[in-house]
C-alpha cells in the first residue's frame, strides 16, 4: 500500500512528464517524426501517423492522471502510461541490440540530441515502476497542508532531477563526439 | 515535537528544491560551455579543402543520371552550396525544406551528396520529395574530407571554397552564407578577429 501523499508525488510527476513531453513534441513535430523513423522499427509511411498518436497519447495521459477521481480516469491512465514507456524502452532495447546508438532518442527536445544508451532503458524502467506503484493500490489517510508540502515540493524535485539527468545525457553524448574529433 | 519537525521538514524542501536548481543550473553551464567549444556553423574541423583554396573538382552523376562538374568554376556566376547528408540522419531530414527554399533565391545552386546503395536513396528522395539535385559519390565525400553530417560547403562560381562547416540548424546554414559575405574562414577566425579588434580599440 502506497501512502497517498506518495501517490500525489509519482502521479504528479508522470503527468507532468507526459504534458511537457507532448507539448515538445508537438512543437517540434517534424523533428520527433524523423526520430520516430529513425528508429526504423515502421514502414516510413506509417512514421508520421505513429509520431501523432504518441504525441495525441502522452497529452492524453497527461490530462487523465490529473483528472479527479470520481472520473475513474485514473487506472485505465497509468496503466497505459506504463504500456507506453515499456513500448518505448522496447524500440530503445532493439535498437541498441541493432547497434544503432547513434540515432536520436526523440526524447531531449530539439535543443539536446540525446542519443540511445542503457541509460534511457534504467530511466524507462523507473517510469514504468512508478505507474505500477500508483496501481497497486493507496492506503486511506486524510491529506493535510504537511501533504501538501511533501506534493509540491517533491514533484518540483522530481521535475528537476529529470531535468539535470536529461542535460546531462545530451552533455554526455556531446563530449564523446568532442573526444573523437580530437 | 511535532512542531520541530515540521520546522525541519519545510527545511529541507526548501534545501532540496535549492540544491535540485543549482545542479540543473550546472548542467546548463556545462551545455553553454559545450556551445562554445563545439564545432559550430562555419567551423571547418578536418583537413580538406581550405577556405580561399580552389575546390576539388570532381565529377558526379546524379539519382536522375545527370552529369555533374562540383567545384568546377561556372560562368553564370552563382555560388553553389554542396550538401552531405544520409537518409539515416534526421537533423539532414529537418534542414531539407530550408534548402529547398535557399534553391529557390535566384544566387545560389543547392546540390546534395551523400553515398551508399542506390535504392536507399532513391526510396529517401521519393518520400522526401527532393527536387534538388541529389549526387552519389563516393569521392565526392572523400575529396572534401566530410567526416561529420550533415556538411556544408559553399563554393564560389569561380571554384573556391568560400564557407564550410557541420550543420544543424537553419542558423547554421545561414551563418555559411553570412560568413563568405563578411569574408571569415570560420567561427574561431571570427572570434580571433574580434578579440583583436577589442585589443586595438
Amino acid at each position: 500500500m502506497l501512502d497517498p501523499a506518495l501517490e500525489h508525488v509519482l502521479r504528479g510527476s508522470l503527468a507532468l512528464l507526459l504534458a511537457s513531453g507532448a507539448v515538445q513534441k508537438a512543437r517540434d513535430f517534424a523533428l520527433f517524426r524523423a526520430a520516430v523513423e529513425g528508429y526504423e522499427l515502421l514502414p516510413a509511411r506509417l512514421a508520421g501517423v505513429a509520431a501523432a498518436l504518441f504525441a495525441a497519447l502522452e497529452g492524453a495521459l497527461g490530462a487523465a492522471l490529473l483528472a479527479p477521481a470520481r472520473f475513474g480516469l485514473r487506472p485505465g491512465a497509468l496503466a497505459l502510461a506504463a504500456a507506453l514507456f515499456a513500448l518505448y524502452a522496447a524500440a530503445i532495447a532493439i535498437n541498441l541490440a541493432r547497434g544503432r546508438r547513434e540515432i536520436d532518442c526523440g526524447c531531449g527536445g530539439p535543443a539536446a540530441h540525446v542519443p540511445l544508451s542503457g541509460w534511457l532503458l534504467a530511466r524507462n524502467a523507473i517510469l514504468v515502476a512508478m505507474a505500477l506503484a500508483c496501481l497497486a493500490g493507496v492506503a486511506q489517510r486524510a491529506l493535510g497542508l504537511v501533504d501538501a508540502l511533501t506534493i509540491a515540493g517533491g514533484v518540483a524535485a522530481l521535475a528537476l532531477i529529470w531535468t539535470a539527468v536529461h542535460g546531462l545525457l545530451a552533455h554526455a553524448a556531446a563530449l564523446a563526439r568532442m573526444q573523437e574529433d580530437v | 515535537m511535532t512542531e520541530a519537525l515540521l520546522v525541519s521538514n519545510v527545511l529541507l524542501w526548501i534545501a532540496v528544491l535549492a540544491l535540485g536548481a543549482v545542479v540543473v543550473a550546472l548542467v546548463r553551464q556545462i551545455g553553454v560551455l559545450h556551445e562554445r567549444v563545439r564545432p559550430a556553423g562555419a567551423l571547418a574541423i578536418q583537413t580538406g579543402p581550405r577556405v580561399g583554396e580552389p575546390a576539388p573538382v570532381v565529377e558526379a552523376d546524379d539519382l536522375a543520371g545527370a552529369a555533374h562538374v562540383v567545384g568546377a568554376p561556372v560562368a553564370d556566376g552563382r555560388d553553389t552550396l554542396l550538401f552531405f547528408l544520409s537518409p539515416s540522419c534526421p537533423v539532414c531530414k529537418a534542414l531539407l525544406p530550408v534548402l529547398a527554399a535557399l534553391a529557390r533565391g535566384a544566387s545560389l545552386r543547392v546540390v546534395l551528396a551523400s553515398d551508399g546503395a542506390r535504392q536507399e536513396h532513391e526510396a529517401f528522395a521519393a518520400r522526401e520529395g527532393i527536387a534538388l539535385p541529389y549526387l552519389l559519390s563516393t569521392p565526392l565525400g572523400l575529396s572534401y574530407r566530410v567526416g561529420k553530417l550533415p556538411w556544408a560547403v559553399l563554393i564560389d562560381a569561380d571554384g573556391v571554397v568560400r564557407a564550410q562547416g557541420l550543420v544543424n540548424t537553419r542558423e547554421h546554414l545561414e551563418s555559411l552564407l553570412e560568413a563568405k559575405a563578411q569574408g571569415v574562414a570560420s567561427i574561431q577566425e571570427y572570434l580571433a578577429r574580434e578579440r583583436a579588434e577589442k585589443g586595438a580599440a
